[in-house]
């Protein structure tokens, strides 16, 4: 579930960047760092969107203990 | 008769007994009983043990027989209405006829069993279940559990073999979007008896990897319809409600919504409406990334480009206005150099005249000063010679006093004006050279010189 937290988290930052520079809330100083950080966020929720990390085995194991 | 008893053979008792009982009991009788076991022959026939138990005690017992053609009618007809097979351990309305066979004893031949009265008690138990759901205010608690952003990780409760099961997976994982999906199959009985417990077992197996898992669902479909009474299992339920993950189910079926899909965290109506669910979950955070993406080019461009003009139009303002500052700045240093000019040559004007008024002052002053020098010296030179002639009448004067006083001391002046001189052996009478009687002293005067013999002798120094 921390996973998840994380890429909620990501979304939710995602949006507020978005939101903040539609509302000049950022200076153009900012603007090259907040856009570079957007795209990072975009990577990991589409990373997360086809991605499957959990591991088969791991979780068997874990059954049988 | 005390002698000799009247013996009877075995069946003419059971006979009695059996025109008895079938004197006693001419119609049929509608009874409520629990089945305990249904014991279906491969004849057809079926055994039920009946029996009623109060407080989990057992207070009747009896053997029933249902003949193959009335099992099967009642059967198709049970199954149509309620939708659950006749199972083991219900409580039944049945039609039954008591009969007494001499080889088999006392028995209840089923003649019908009351679908209605089976589906009212199915109904009673989904109302029992729901209600102490309630009491224990878990009815809401699995819907109140928050829905992942992406709902990734699923654990699937299905059958290998269900449809359902590949219809749901055909949809999530057959998507064009492409999304994946992690699914791990926890294989449990779908419907009947045991699926309550087969299921429940599975969701114990899941929640000790749940932190592996982001959903939970339970599909079913394809199969007939029936058994699906489990779905208002309290235990199911209870289970379901208070799981610590979103269960979503997909059980599929045309029946009225179980207690089961009821506290699900979502329930659709089938497999593959469930998976569409999942994907359009998917779409919910794809659409706004994508969204966001469109809008953060836009806004950087607008930004970037609006700062841009602004930077121009103020690089344009700032070349204005510097070259005028610049031409005004030139004037004004012009202007200065010229005052400054002025100002130099006046200066230069007032101190020139200064230095000649200085130059004359002190020319002026050397004269004057010169002047007054010569004159005294002039002065000086026409004093001269009165004082030289002063000096040397002055010095005469001095000189004649110094020889007046010099005449004054002469000895002869001083015995001139009546004086002597009285000597004794040369030199004057004193301490030093006392006289004595008959001594004889020298008296000199201004004109003469008299020896003298000394009378008497008055010292008055003693």
């Amino acid at each position: 579930m921390s996973k998840e937290i994380k890429y909620t988290e990501a979304f939710d930052e995602l949006q507020q960047i978005v939101v903040d520079i539609e509302d000049g809330e950022i200076t153009v100083d900012e603007l090259s760092i907040k856009v570079k950080r957007a795209s990072e966020l975009i990577k990991i929720c589409k990373k997360k969107l086809s991605a499957t990390e959990e591991d088969v085995n791991l979780i068997l194991q874990e059954l049988e203990d | 008769m005390s002698d000799s008893p009247q013996i009877f053979t075995l069946k003419q008792v059971l006979s009695s007994i059996k025109k008895t009982i079938e004197d006693r009991y001419t119609s049929t009788y509608w009874v409520k009983a629990e089945m305990h076991k249904l014991n279906l022959s491969k004849k057809g026939h079926c055994y039920p043990e009946l029996l009623e138990k109060q407080d989990g005690r057992i207070v009747a017992e009896i053997r029933a027989i249902i003949w193959q053609t009335n099992f099967d009618r009642i059967n198709k007809r049970f199954i149509q209405i309620v939708r659950e097979p006749l199972k083991d351990d219900v409580t039944l309305l049945l039609l039954v006829k008591i009969t007494y066979s001499e080889t088999f004893g006392l028995s209840l031949n089923i003649l019908d069993i009351d679908p209605n009265y089976s589906l009212g008690e199915l109904q009673k138990e989904r109302q029992e279940t729901l209600k102490k759901l309630q009491q224990e205010g878990l009815i809401n608690a699995n819907q109140q559990l928050n829905f992942p952003t992406l709902p990734k990780r699923i654990a699937v409760i299905s059958a290998d073999s269900s449809k359902g099961l590949s219809d749901f997976m055909n949809v999530i994982e057959g998507n064009s979007w492409g999304y994946t999906f992690f699914t791990m199959l926890f294989p449990a009985q779908l419907q009947g008896d045991n699926a309550s417990s087969s299921i429940r077992q599975q969701l114990d197996r899941i929640n000790r990897v749940k932190e592996h898992f982001d959903i939970v669902v339970i599909v079913r479909g394809g199969g007939a319809e029936v058994g699906l009474s489990c779905y208002n299992d309290y235990q199911l339920c209870k289970s379901i409600a208070s799981f610590s993950l979103p269960i979503l189910t997909g059980i599929g079926h045309s029946t009225n919504l179980t207690v089961a899909e009821m506290v699900s965290f979502r329930n659709a109506i089938t497999p593959t409406e469930l998976g569409d669910f999942l994907i359009q979950a998917f779409h919910n955070f794809a659409v706004p990334v994508k969204d966001a993406v469109k809008r953060l080019r836009i806004s950087a461009i607008t930004i970037s480009s609006g700062a841009k003009v602004i930077l121009n139009n103020e690089s344009k303002l700032f070349r204005s206005v510097s070259k005028q500052m610049l031409s005004e700045n030139k004037q004004n240093v012009n202007s200065n150099i010229k005052e400054l000019e002025n100002n130099f040559k006046f200066f230069l004007l007032n101190h020139k005249v200064l230095i000649r008024r200085i130059e004359q002052a002190t020319y002026q002053k050397a004269k004057l000063l010169l002047a007054n020098e010569q004159n005294g010296i002039e002065i000086l030179k026409s004093q001269l010679p009165n004082f030289s002639k002063a000096k040397i009448l002055s010095e005469n004067n001095k000189l004649d006093s110094f020889l007046q006083s010099i005449r004054l001391t002469n000895p002869i002046n001083v015995l001139k004006r009546g004086y002597s001189i009285t000597t004794f052996n040369g030199k004057t009478i004193g301490k030093n050279n006392k006289v004595k009687k008959g001594d004889i002293i020298n008296i000199k005067t201004a004109t003469f010189n008299v020896e003298s013999e000394v009378n008497k002798v008055e010292d008055k120094s003693e």
